[in-house]
């Protein structure tokens, strides 16, 4: 068996409708993914994060190259895939008409587990999830939270090796969000490796030990945290909290040409493109005769990498 | 084998847990016959050049038809509900095959529709006295599992390729229209036009009635219905295998 969990070679999708111009949905990919972390899909809207997703989950042919999954070919061996992947889609994929224990309990069907193991597991993630209340309910009348819950914690009935996110978080609270973060990264230290793709950046930093940043279906950068931010060395965020906002700081940060900027209350908060030296002049220039309650300075967070680096490919493929 | 038996594990829970769906689906055929067939042959009595057929005996094979027909329609239209939750595309993940897919959706369905014509034939001997040709029940029955198996292959075709539900609906009112009444479901076809004949013989649905007709009171040539069943087999395989080739471009 391959001793990875992904393989993709030079793949491509390409979307023809009738009358249209054909969209490049993946455009020439290649990466490898090793067994037991947690990789993530970062890219915009429209990045081809979801098309991607779904070659590799078998619902769509690739038109060029090869992926595979512990060494299956999706599209040859899509049965073998299909019995070492679960998946949580997009949309909101539930029976509506089951009750929440039946919508677990079939799902547990369909992956081949026995009754006692299914039941098992199925009264473990109902108290996990928070979903004993609602337990004999049929589906369609739950909220679209609750009905989130039942699809997320489906996958959890399961030990597929392999786990597949697309925007797992949507319509979670925070608190359950938490919870099913630290469920993930317990499936990961048991072996399972998890893909993922989220719009929600801080959740892709602390997740993820491994990140690919696509854009219009191309690679533009790949690696763990680190790495990321040595590819975008040079860009500092501040965070200035003054005792009242000073009048002249909007165009004091206007002049600067930030990356991003926000001004909330009294909290000016910067990402810039500098030299070091000339972060603490700014800084110092930016407090000087003020008031300031608070200081602080730090390396690139990942979403100023990933403005920056996909603000850079569509100007480069303009 | 487990993926098949999963499948029809969903659709016996999803019916099993919704009163609506079996009432509708077992008592459907019954109701139309009892009141289509009742009014029709009270009216008009029996039809012409059928010897001592009465009109409830004639119109059995065609309530058993319509209602394969009906079961085929609906459980076609469950994969939009399937698109519309999202459930459709996730299910596409599952480990099983294509085919494995189709047939767990058909076999339930199947089930439902052989316990419906037996339930049909039973009142329909007790409540209008129908006479009913028992000897050939298992050959009735075959023909209502082939014959459901069929509609919904055909139908899974358009439900696969459509993409809009309203479309998809106004679709099926047509093919209700057209192959219901440009059959021998309602009336037997020697009075008719001779145009109205051909399109008719030309119609699976009557190559099923004839074979429902044959096996449930004995009317028809056994040479003919031999040659309309193996045509129905045809026209089902085919339609299973553009289905499935239908299902492998959902993207």
């Amino acid at each position: 068996m391959s001793e990875f969990a992904l393989e993709v070679e030079n793949l491509v999708k390409v979307y023809a409708a009738r009358g249209k111009q054909p969209v490049r949905a993946v455009d020439g990919m290649n990466f490898r993914v090793p067994r037991g972390i947690i990789f993530g899909l970062l890219g915009p809207n429209g990045a081809g994060k979801s098309t991607l997703l779904r070659v590799l989950t078998t619902l769509t042919r690739p038109t060029q190259g090869t992926a595979k999954i512990l060494g299956y070919d999706v599209v040859k061996k899509s049965i073998e895939v299909r019995k070492r992947i679960s998946s949580v889609i997009q949309e909101t994929a539930v029976e509506l008409f089951l009750s929440v224990r039946d919508n677990l309990l079939t799902y547990a069907r369909f992956q081949g587990l026995d009754q006692p193991t299914a039941t098992r597991r199925a009264d473990a993630l109902i108290e996990n999830f928070q979903l004993g209340a609602e337990v004999d309910r049929k589906v369609q009348d739950l909220s679209g939270g609750f009905r989130r819950r039942v699809q997320v914690a489906k996958v959890f009935m399961v030990k597929t090796p392999v786990l597949f996110l697309d925007e797992f978080s949507t319509g979670m609270d925070p608190l359950l969000k938490r919870q099913v973060m630290n469920l993930l990264r317990a499936e990961v230290e048991k072996g399972r490796t998890i893909i993922l793709t989220t719009q929600i950046l801080s959740e892709a930093e602390e997740l993820c030990d491994d990140i690919l940043i696509i854009d219009k279906g191309k690679q533009i950068a790949r690696g763990d945290l680190n790495t990321l931010k040595l590819l975008s060395h040079g860009v500092y965020e501040v965070t200035l909290t003054f005792d009242r906002l000073p009048e002249t700081i909007q165009s004091e940060i206007a002049a600067l040409a930030p990356i991003r900027s926000t001004v909330e209350a009294n909290t000016i908060d910067l990402a810039l493109k500098t030299e070091e030296g000339r972060v603490m002049e700014i800084v110092s220039a930016l407090t000087h005769g003020r008031r300031v309650l608070r200081v602080e300075v730090r390396g690139a967070s990942l979403e100023d990498i990933f403005v920056e680096l996909t603000t850079q490919h569509a100007k480069e493929t303009a | 084998m487990s993926a098949l038996s999963a499948v029809v594990y969903r659709e016996a829970k999803i019916r099993a847990t919704n009163f609506t769906f079996i009432f509708w689906d077992l008592f459907f055929p019954l109701l139309y016959m009892l009141v289509f067939g009742v009014g029709i042959n009270s009216a008009l009595g029996a039809p012409p050049g059928l010897g001592n057929v009465s009109y409830n005996e004639f119109f059995l094979a065609g309530v058993l038809a319509m209602a394969s027909f009906a079961i085929a329609s609906n459980t076609s239209w469950s994969f939009f509900l399937d698109r519309d939750n999202g459930i459709f595309y996730e299910m596409l993940t599952y480990p099983m095959s294509r085919s494995e897919y189709l047939l767990g959706k058909v076999i339930f369905n199947v089930f439902i529709a052989v316990v419906q014509a037996a339930l049909t034939l039973v009142i329909g001997r007790l409540l209008l006295g129908i006479r009913v040709n028992w000897q050939s029940l298992p050959l009735l029955l075959v023909g209502m599992a082939v014959g459901t198996a069929g509609w919904f292959f055909f139908y899974a075709i358009f439900a696969l390729r459509i993409r809009r539900n309203d479309v998809f609906n106004s679709v099926t009112s047509v093919f209700y229209f057209v192959f219901m009444f440009a059959s021998s479901m309602f009336y037997p076809l020697d009075p008719l036009p001779a145009w109205f004949r051909v399109a008719a013989l030309l119609n699976p649905i009557t190559w099923e009635i004839d074979w429902l007709r044959f096996t449930s009171i004995g009317l028809g040539n056994l040479h003919t219905i031999l040659l309309e069943g193996a045509a129905f087999v045809v026209f089902a395989l085919a339609c299973f295998i553009y289905a499935v080739r239908c299902l492998h471009r959902q993207e």
